[in-house]
């Protein structure tokens, strides 16, 4: 696998004071790599550095293999796609001319814009017809973070940056547009490096996730190696801290990343399996091992893994408690 | 009401063309000061300090008073048109800087950041997301600019610019509500037009926003390009001072002198201003020739000291030497009548206390409530040199020249300083007192030009020395009256006095 980003002993000053000391990562090509912290742990701080809209105060950041200084900054950033937590769409244009700013930039037809427009609407469930010519301030907050996410990706960049993009949104956007990240993603098979504070939408999103606290890396994993083998009190409080504030209110998925699935389907007739989704949540759980034996857990109707009661109660004696 | 529309329409040419001189002055200012203040604005905003200075500057330059802005630049660029327009620019730069400046530093930094992080370049940000997101706040500084130009501008009259403030000058100078009302609706109205037509800018499409503005900067540009063209000919510029005499005399200037030379067009500038304004427009050649009075030549202009008790011809000598040395002026030949200052009381005043001299009023002294104009209060030869030569002891109200003849005819007043050819003294049937120990010096009209002009149009000198030691003081008055009270153009009653004492032939 080639490397898309690659920080080298990066450092990061701030009037004198040092917030990143040495980071080191290694982003692949492809990867949609989470960076979860808590507030001024400087991930966002990271995640910046990349396109420079901070400058770096010693080491390098490679971007496919060239140093980011050696490039000119504009056309850097045209290729990398931005998403911000703010979402910052241009108030004076319409949707349709906030999704063009970068491929007119580039020069793109004109032709070919409003092609890539209507299929990028379309795509997100957004009827190009009727949202096309609308105002940035006649849309939902949900609605706007679609628009800046296809703005960000409109020129089709190698690489996508999102510094909290979700976190202003109501629980239902987020969900739906998180899930929008990872069908884009399955998609374009870009790379995103994602940077949230919320460990379950790290979870839920990366094929990697990178801890970071006080300027510094602790852990960078799989979710499921992070959440079975967190190196530090840190990372499992972290972690521990993301769960629900109710037992019955944790997702399935969750109690499988912990806990681990039977991998193979049980020998029990088919009618004794109950499909949930991982986002079902210990509260349908229960219910459905009332009359069944297995739950079977999918996500996008492809099904993940399988968990039986003992499991589940195994982690609720392990990992929560209830109170 | 039925005066205010005659008067409208016996005007309506001279509304259009004072009109158009003001439009013409408030868009030209409201331009220039687009062109500095918005670039400025744009150059500071990454310039915190800067910017808090250059407000702080801009705001000190809109506090100075408009008057006193227009004296401090006469010196500087003379009169006319251009002090008129650094002065609106000066006061235009303040909304126009303060609202781009504003509008621009308060946009959101997340859609700065977003726009950078796309890599816009400086200019693409500028022009696509910083002016349209500030553009709301821009356009309400221009328009508080343009509203607050379109005011101010009627005080460009005073500085020979023109514009709706001629009208709103000779309203008060001739107390003339109807010219008054006339000239100060039509700047309201036109501040309103205007402000709505730069609302209308912001919200149209920028192809019709781009072809009325093309228009109107053509309309504009056309007639400055007509004015020209119409002024290839050889142009003399007479101007007068405020006030009908003046008007009527210069009338006559050119009518005698386009009778004497054909290939001569005169224009004329009435209500120009007052003495220095005069003075120093035909020292900078804005104004070829203009009438002024030997006494306030002696007074106001040349240096030198003034012996007292001088005759009429004594004072002319006096003022015509001291114009050709100090100045390289020539100074034509008077007219007969004497415009002196004289003080007037009503005539019912006048009886009932047996008043007939300045001397008599010692007597009522305790009783007088004078009203005079600011310059009669101020000069050696005003009010001071009065209450020293006739032992007077009084404080003067200083008024409008036309306001005085309104309170003393109410009773507000009971003791005026007058001109002795004012038709007002005809009209609210006031008695000049007597000068018995002959303080005032004497005001005799005569045409004042460069001696460098006079050389060089020989014509025009012989032409206006016809005038000379013509028109009485009952001439005048009566002129006066005609065009003040009458309501007859200057340009009529100065014609018919010309023809009348066969100065000019019937038919021009």
């Amino acid at each position: 696998m080639t490397t898309a980003i690659e920080f080298q002993h990066v450092q990061k000053d701030f009037n004198g004071q040092t917030v990143i000391p040495d980071l080191n990562l290694t982003i692949d090509q492809g990867e949609l790599f989470v960076l979860v912290g808590t507030s001024g742990s400087g991930k966002t701080t990271s995640l910046k550095m990349i396109n420079c809209l901070e400058p770096l105060t010693a080491g390098k950041i490679l971007v496919n293999g060239t140093d980011t200084t050696t490039i000119p900054v504009r056309s850097l950033r045209w290729q990398m796609g931005y998403v911000l937590q703010q979402i910052a769409l241009f108030p004076t244009m319409t949707v349709a001319q906030n999704i063009a700013v970068i491929p007119e930039m580039k020069g793109t037809a004109k032709k070919e814009i409003n092609q890539t427009i209507d299929e990028l609407l379309a795509e997100v469930g957004l009827d190009p017809k009727e949202y096309r010519d609308r105002m940035p301030s006649e849309l939902s907050g949900g609605e706007q973070q679609r628009i800046g996410i296809l703005r960000a990706i409109a020129a089709q960049p190698d690489i996508v940056l999102m510094d909290e993009p979700f976190s202003a949104l109501d629980p239902i956007s987020r969900q739906q547009l998180q899930d929008l990240v990872l069908r884009l993603h399955a998609r374009y098979h870009n790379t995103i490096v994602f940077v949230t504070h919320d460990m379950n939408e790290a979870l839920k999103l990366g094929d990697r996730i990178g801890v970071m606290q006080h300027g510094q890396l602790i852990q960078v994993d799989t979710p499921a190696a992070l959440a079975q083998h967190p190196v530090n009190d840190f990372v499992r409080n972290f972690f521990g801290a993301s769960r629900a504030k109710n037992v019955y209110d944790v997702y399935v998925g969750r109690v499988g990343l912990i806990q681990g699935y039977l991998t193979e389907k049980p020998s029990v007739a088919s009618g004794r399996i109950q499909s949930l989704d991982v986002q079902a949540t210990l509260r349908t759980a229960f219910t459905a091992l009332t009359d069944h034996d297995y739950v079977a857990v999918t996500e996008e109707n492809r099904v993940v893994g399988y968990l039986d009661s003992q499991r589940i109660v195994a982690y609720l004696s392990q990992h929560e408690e209830v109170s | 009401m039925q005066t205010l529309i005659q008067t409208f329409i016996d005007r309506r040419g001279d509304l259009l063309t004072a009109l158009w001189q003001h439009l013409g002055i408030s868009l030209a200012s409201l331009v220039i000061a687009m062109v500095i203040a918005i670039p400025l604005a744009i150059w500071v905003v990454r310039r915190p300090r800067w910017a808090e200075g250059l407000l702080q500057l801009t705001s000190v330059l809109q506090t100075i008073p408009s008057l006193a802005l227009l004296g401090l630049l006469i010196p500087l660029v003379g009169i006319g048109t251009v002090p008129a327009v650094i002065a609106l620019v000066i006061y235009a730069l303040l909304p126009i800087f303060q609202n781009t400046y504003l509008g621009i530093s308060e946009i959101d930094a997340s859609i700065e950041e977003a726009a950078d992080a796309f890599g816009m370049s400086r200019m693409r940000k500028l022009f696509k997301v910083e002016l349209p997101i500030a553009l709301p706040q821009i356009i309400a500084g221009i328009r508080t600019a343009l509203v607050l130009i379109i005011g101010t501008a009627t005080l460009a009259a005073l500085i020979g610019a023109g514009g709706l403030g001629t009208f709103i000058m000779l309203g008060i100078d001739r107390n003339d509500t109807s010219l008054l009302l006339i000239g100060a609706i039509s700047s309201a109205l036109l501040a309103i037009l205007l402000s709505a037509l730069v609302r209308w800018f912001q919200t149209a499409k920028p192809r019709h926003a781009l072809i009325v503005f093309v228009g109107i900067l053509a309309l504009l540009g056309g007639g400055g390009a007509y004015s020209v063209y119409a002024n290839r000919v050889e142009t003399i510029t007479i101007a007068g001072k405020l006030g009908s005499e003046p008007e009527i005399l210069i009338n006559m200037y050119k009518q005698l002198i386009e009778a004497e030379d054909e290939h001569v067009h005169v224009t004329l500038k009435p209500n120009f201003g007052k003495t220095t304004f005069l003075f120093s427009a035909l020292k900078n050649n804005q104004v070829d020739i203009y009438p002024e009075f030997t006494g306030s030549v002696l007074e106001t202009l040349g240096k030198g000291n003034n012996p007292a008790g001088q005759t009429a011809n004594q004072t002319y000598q006096l003022a015509k030497q001291r114009l050709a040395k100090q100045e390289q002026m020539t100074y034509l030949k008077p007219m007969q009548y004497n415009n002196t200052y004289a003080l007037a009381v009503t005539k019912k005043f006048q009886q009932e206390h047996h008043l007939k001299t300045i001397s008599d009023l010692t007597q009522v002294e305790s009783i007088l409530k004078p009203g005079m104009t600011l310059e009669f209060i101020d000069r050696n030869d005003g009010l001071e040199g009065i209450k020293k030569t006739y032992g007077l002891d009084v404080t003067a109200k200083s008024m409008e020249p036309a306001l005085r003849y309104e309170a003393i005819s109410k009773g507000k007043i009971n003791l005026v300083d007058a001109y002795a050819t004012d038709s007002e003294l005809r009209q609210y049937h006031l008695a000049l007192l007597k000068d018995n120990k002959h303080f005032f010096p004497t005001y005799q009209g005569a045409p004042l030009m460069k001696t460098s002009f006079a050389n060089k149009h020989p014509k025009v000198v012989k032409a206006l020395n016809k005038l000379a030691g013509k028109i009485s003081e009952t001439d005048m008055q009566e002129m006066n009256y005609e065009v003040n009270v009458k309501k007859q153009s200057a340009s009529t009653v100065a014609h018919r006095y010309l023809v009348k004492h066969g100065l000019l032939k019937e038919g021009r």
